[in-house]
């Protein structure tokens, strides 16, 4: 064998301690690969369009699927006739709720099962039926020749109406979907002990997550195993789904999502589309690509839940908040999906009061059903929440910044235990300050004195995430080769908020080794491992106390083979850069790739699991955000000019990649504060107006701030997990809208309830303003 | 996905016309807006005419009396960046450049741009509408925030989306039309039919008929022109409101003016109450006041968009303050 | 249906294909060409993710017919790197962590590159005009402004970058 040069297996690298067995690793004190800016691992495939997405894979034989969809919000099918599609040329599969393997099967939304395919359509875009051929032209050509007769039924699109008494009912219970309810303390005292007391009724729209991907997938079958190559967030979720759904054991099905072009929570779990592929591929006898058209995407791949929220809160002259009653009305969609969900935890939890009363009801309608969004329910509240914290520091004449100090809480009240760390008071104090909020709001108010009809504004807002601190199960493999290089070997998907490259990070700093020479394998249920989906902030708290346990477990077995070249026992071994030596006798030492069992094996294998969170306590993100933006009062154009974000996230991995989830975040807060909202035809025939990127707006380059900042607030928190990481991806979005529209009321004096606040909104509260 | 269709591409613009003449034929000059209609299904064409090889329809020359003539497949970003349109009719550059995306505007034509098919989301989306033959204008009673406020006589609400024909009516432009009767010329101002006119179409254009040149007669002494288009977003977006200005100003005063709106109406919208307002008068803030009066008097808004009344006020009031 | 030979060069090889009338250049770049890097992220020209050069110009390869493409260069994401060696732009975007979940970088390098083709040193508001036509759903583009600003102006340092704004360095 050649000589082993140690080429891989960096030296000089202080490796932190091993762990006695049975131990917890130690919190890491200084750091040399983690917290750095480094570019991502795989960032020369997707700058050089060598990364294969699901949408990109062909494979021998393949074809193409399509989906017949109800074109009606609420409709019965009175009849399918597919006998002409079936003589299309190049047809090979044709699937309806008649077809034999798919007349049993079951699809469900939460706890509601129904069949896959449901005569009773119950919202615009529900399949029908599909078909597959050998061009995606002949396979839409065949959708076209279904011969398709609906029963068309009254529908509702309002969800402030889906309880009304003339409302359709959706499904035989009636439109409640189930509601909510939460108290601590006394609100009615709490009112009568305030010094203020104000209430408002707020709205948001809805929002469609539409990712750049679209969703869907490849489908192919060898013999009786299936495997899936589908845009997801994670494989394991699409693996139990269709497992259970076809009846088929978890072995046989295998989930690969190596590249996929974002979900922001609509892509956690697989679609019907995903069935449907597979029972097309099964029908065919080939493989079959499903992806959706856009329009398909903005009928049935989620959103997030429009809101109507009513707020009542009473404040004391010194800023204390005595009461918040709050009630929210939100629609699942046709089925249960969580119209309401977690929209009350901001009031519940992020500001100190001793009296909250929360009520949200669910309710359905006849549209898509929503599917998790960035920080379910979340930027809702803090719309009516944060607005509201400015207004009752206006009207007891108190700085918005000041107000919230006040009100810090010492402990999680919604859970009623202690956070491991709380960063909400340094995230406003130490944003403001970077901010530079006192001299804002001064130049602001002084610049709106002159006779200029531009206005200016500086507004803020801060947020807590109701989960973030990720926890078990998770299963992760590291590999360290003879020659020192590694494979680390995880199941979480990289949806592209750099998992695989502060995996590697992690890995590194444990192990010593560079991150050039770590190379990843995720998301594909047969090769890696056990992995929750990622989203929920969770998967950097999750996944990399796993790594760091997968690390240490290939350091403990090669103290132990060293403990054999050395002849000293294992517990007097430690490493020193990439050796291993006795603490007793400094003289007795051996390279990592010298060890004899290693080089004999040609790899250790370390396994590591997600130990528990820390137990009664809250382990949560916490962020504020400030902003400074521009009013043209003649045509109700807005521009928004600089944004920061203060966020206690604990410890920073990759401040470049940590960096870029802040600025997205902010930009997907300004869509849900300013430009993006579904439209439904809601008074005349209920499908959707906005089904294409033109009429749905995102933010574009020009619609973002040119200065956006990121302010890391990093505290150290050993007890949350060992890395002392808390999740970013959700905190970063939550308060932005609410931001923006409390700076947008010191810029004209107008507050705005309703987002988003696009110039038409502007421009009607303008007048009406003037009108008096 | 597009449906199935033949393709030609004369060389000749005799061929061209004997293609178009024929029953759902389709002009593709840029094909930004074609294609897209195609891949929605909102009309049916059974033949595509391609103006690719008609290299005489390219390019920008002046006039020997100092005007120009713009080739109708002279890309959006050609016209935006010429440097004679910017000397010559700023208000054109400035429309062009406001047009899209950037790569919509490097396919995009000119021509294509005047003969845009309207953005209605209903028109644009499944349903049956007026337009496409059907029996009712959703967007009347449905969602109509982006739609009319001028024009649409309560029969049909779009708004025209061009960005380049208001500057260009604005400035007096003609058009040359090819068609199987021979070549005519129309002004840019008499091509548009309002719904009360014509439901089906937008334009004078007959079957067999092409725009070839987009003639602009050369510019008055002193002559100022303008675009302002207000969006809700601030790339690929249409007018909520625009204002074309195209005004001849000696001493201080407004001696000619040609004011023409975006966003308005389903055709580009001459304002003849701001072009009096602010004729034989110096552009004072008594006159803008009135003139911004003035835009809004002949509107009739729909419940959804009364707020493009004090937004066409707002833009004139703007404009007319940066023009003077 | 029938099919009619076009000629393309892209990435600087020229090729005949037999192409139906109703191919879109993306299709014919992903589904015959096998170059996957340019993405179909809406089919209607709005998203940008298709974006490639026609002969020099950035378009919609979604909305541009193959038969109209007939004679042009083509350059996909593809042809940006010379063998394994990325462009210089294309290592701003790695460096500067422009990337995210990938979807919409080729076509964001392609407009990028359009535009440092023409105008090798614009001003940061040119440049975001040039990359508005172009979405992405991840970055919030702060970070792609930046790459492209500091490809255009390599020696410069990144002074305006965000990431430097933010504290620390990177190199």
């Amino acid at each position: 064998m050649a000589e082993q040069k140690n080429s891989y297996y960096t030296q000089g690298l202080s490796v932190p301690e091993t762990p006695a067995p049975g131990e917890e690793p130690a919190f890491w004190k200084q750091t040399h690969v983690v917290g750095k800016r480094l570019p991502r691992v795989d960032a020369y495939e997707r700058v050089s369009g060598a990364a294969v997405y699901p949408s990109d894979i062909t494979l021998p034989n393949m074809i193409y699927g399509a989906v017949l969809r109800c074109p009606h919000p609420h409709a019965n099918v009175t009849k399918v006739d597919v006998s002409r599609a079936k003589k299309m040329p190049g047809v090979r599969a044709v699937i309806t709720g008649q077809t034999p393997e798919a007349k049993k099967l079951k699809w469900k939304y939460n706890d509601y099962s129904g069949p896959l395919f449901d005569t009773h359509c119950r919202f615009e875009g529900e399949a029908v039926a599909a078909v597959a051929a050998d061009t995606h032209f002949q396979a839409w050509d065949a959708v076209r020749a279904i011969d398709v007769a609906y029963e068309v039924l009254p529908f509702v699109a309002d969800h402030n109406k889906a309880l009304s008494d003339d409302a359709p009912d959706i499904h035989d219970s009636g439109n409640l979907v189930g509601t909510d309810e939460y108290e601590r303390g006394d609100v009615a005292r709490g009112f009568d002990a305030a010094d203020v007391v104000l209430e408002q009724e707020y709205h948001t729209q809805s929002e469609l997550h539409t990712p750049m991907e679209l969703h869907g997938c490849v489908a192919g079958w060898d013999k009786d195993r299936l495997t899936l190559w589908e845009s997801t967030q994670g494989v394991y979720a699409v693996q139990s789904e269709i497992a259970e759904i076809l009846n088929l054991p978890l072995s046989k099905v295998r989930v690969i999502g190596h590249y996929m072009g974002g979900g922001f929570g609509s892509k956690l779990k697989p679609g019907k589309y995903t069935v449907l592929a597979a029972l097309l591929a099964r029908q065919s006898g080939r493989p079959v690509k499903l992806i959706l058209t856009r329009e398909e995407t903005y009928l049935c791949t989620g959103n997030r839940p429009a809101s109507t929220m009513h707020l009542k809160a009473g404040v004391k002259k010194d800023g204390t908040l005595t009461a918040c009653d709050f009630t929210c009305t939100g629609p699942s969609g046709a089925y249960p999906a969580g119209g309401t969900a977690l929209v009350d935890w901001q009031i519940r939890d992020l500001y100190a009061c001793d009296n909250v009363r929360c009520a949200s009801k669910d309710v359905y309608i006849n549209a898509g059903p929503a599917r998790p969004f960035r920080a379910p329910g979340h930027p809702q509240a803090s719309w009516a929440l944060e607005q509201m914290m400015d207004d009752l520091a206006d009207k007891i004449g108190m700085d918005p910044v000041a107000l919230r100090l006040k009100n810090i809480p010492e402990i999680s009240q919604g859970r009623n235990q202690p956070y491991t760390t709380t960063g909400l008071k340094q995230c406003i104090e130490k944003g403001a300050e970077q901010f530079g909020w006192k001299k804002a709001v001064e130049r602001a108010k002084a610049h709106n004195q002159t006779d200029t009809h531009i206005k200016r504004g500086v507004g803020m807002g801060a947020c807590v995430w109701f989960v973030g601190g990720g926890g078990p199960p998770s299963t992760v493999i590291i590999k360290l080769f003879r020659d020192g290089s590694v494979n680390l070997n995880m199941g979480a998907s990289d949806i592209g908020t750099g998992t695989k490259t502060v995996m590697a990070m992690v890995a590194a700093e444990e192990l010593g080794v560079a991150p050039e020479v770590i190379q990843i394998e995720h998301a594909d249920t047969e090769t890696t491992q056990y992995a929750t989906p990622s989203g929920g902030s969770k998967t950097v708290p999750t996944e990399s106390p796993t790594v760091r346990n997968a690390a240490i477990a290939v350091k403990r077995q090669l103290l132990e083979m060293a403990s054999e070249d050395l002849n000293v026992p294992a517990s007097d071994l430690d490493y020193e850069g990439a050796q291993i030596i006795s603490r007793n006798d400094k003289n007795k030492r051996i390279k990592v790739t010298d060890v004899s069992r290693l080089k004999k094996r040609g790899v250790v294998v370390g396994v590591g699991y997600r130990g528990p969170n820390p137990p009664k306590k809250s382990v949560n993100p916490f962020a504020a955000q400030f902003c400074e933006l521009a009013v043209n009062t003649k045509t109700g154009e807005m521009q928004i000019l600089r944004f920061l974000s203060a966020n206690d996230s604990g410890r920073v991995l990759d401040r470049l990649t940590y960096d870029n989830q802040v600025f997205g975040g902010i930009v997907m807060g300004i869509g849900f504060g300013m430009t993006e909202f579904r439209q439904l035809d809601a008074r005349q025939t209920g499908r959707l107006c906005n089904r294409n990127w033109h009429d749905y707006k995102l933010p574009t380059a020009l619609d973002v701030p040119v200065d956006m900042e990121s302010l890391p607030i990093e505290i150290d928190d050993p007890e949350a997990n060992n890395t002392g990481t808390k999740g970013l991806g959700e905190p970063v979005t939550i308060p932005t809208a609410a931001a923006i529209a409390n700076a947008l009321f010191m810029a004209t004096g107008i507050r705005f309830t309703r987002a988003p606040v696009n110039p038409i909104e502007m421009r009607r509260h303008l007048t009406a303003k003037k009108e008096g | 996905m597009l449906p199935q269709f033949s393709y030609v591409r004369p060389d000749t613009l005799q061929d061209t016309v004997r293609h178009l003449k024929e029953k759902n034929a389709a002009i593709h000059a840029g094909g930004t807006d074609l294609i897209g209609c195609l891949r929605d299904g909102i009309m049916q064409v059974d033949k595509i005419v391609s103006l690719n090889a008609l290299s005489d329809l390219h390019g920008i020359r002046e006039t020997a009396d100092g005007g120009l003539v713009i080739g109708a497949l002279t890309t959006i970003t050609e016209v935006a960046e010429n440097l004679l349109v910017k000397q010559k009719y700023p208000g054109l550059s400035q429309g062009s450049s406001e047009v899209a995306s950037p790569q919509l505007r490097n396919q995009g034509t000119i021509g294509g741009n005047l003969c845009q098919k309207p953005r209605c989301w209903y028109y644009r989306g499944e349903f049956h509408c007026l337009r496409k033959g059907g029996n009712t204008c959703y967007a009347l009673d449905g969602e109509h925030q982006f739609h009319a406020i001028f024009g649409h006589d309560l029969i049909c609400v779009i708004t025209h989306p061009s960005d380049t024909a208001p500057p260009l009516a604005a400035l007096s432009a003609q058009l040359k039309i090819s068609g199987p009767e021979g070549s005519r010329t129309v002004p840019v101002e008499n091509f548009y039919l309002l719904p009360v006119e014509d439901l089906e179409t937008e334009t004078v254009l007959k079957p067999g008929e092409v725009i070839t040149h987009i003639v602009l007669p050369a510019p008055a002494k002193n002559l100022r022109s303008s675009y302002r288009k207000v969006r809700a977003r601030r790339s690929w977006d249409f007018a909520l409101a625009g204002l074309a200005l195209a005004l001849e100003i000696e001493n201080d005063t407004v001696t000619r003016g040609r004011v023409y709106l975006s966003g308005a109406a389903p055709v580009p919208w001459r304002s003849r109450p701001v072009e009096e307002a602010i004729t034989g008068r110096k552009l004072d803030a008594a006159t803008i006041q009135k003139a911004a009066l003035a835009v809004v008097e002949d509107a009739n808004p729909l419940p959804e968009n009364t707020y493009k009344m004090d937004l066409f006020k707002g833009v004139v009031e703007e404009e007319l303050n940066a023009i003077r | 249906m029938q099919t009619i030979d076009i000629t393309l060069t892209v990435n600087d090889q020229q090729q005949t294909l037999p192409v139906k009338s109703n191919d879109t250049l993306l299709e014919v770049i992903r589904d015959y060409l096998d170059l996957t890097g340019s993405k179909e992220g809406c089919g209607e020209g709005v998203c940008g993710s298709c974006t490639v050069l026609l002969d020099g110009h950035p378009v919609r390869a979604c909305l541009t017919l193959a038969l109209e493409a007939d004679g042009c260069a083509v350059t996909t994401v593809e042809g940006l790197a010379d063998e394994d060696t990325l462009s210089p732009l294309q290592q701003s975007f790695i460096d500067h962590g422009a990337v995210q979940c990938g979807f919409c970088t080729p076509g964001m390098l392609i407009s990028a590159k359009a535009l440092l083709d023409e105008n090798p040193s614009p001003d940061r508001q040119k440049l975001r005009q040039a990359l508005s036509g172009n979405i992405c759903r991840c970055t919030g583009y702060a970070k792609i402004v930046d790459a492209v600003a500091h490809a255009a102006r390599p020696e410069s340092g990144c002074p305006d970058c965000h990431t430097k704004d933010s504290g620390g360095d990177h190199d």
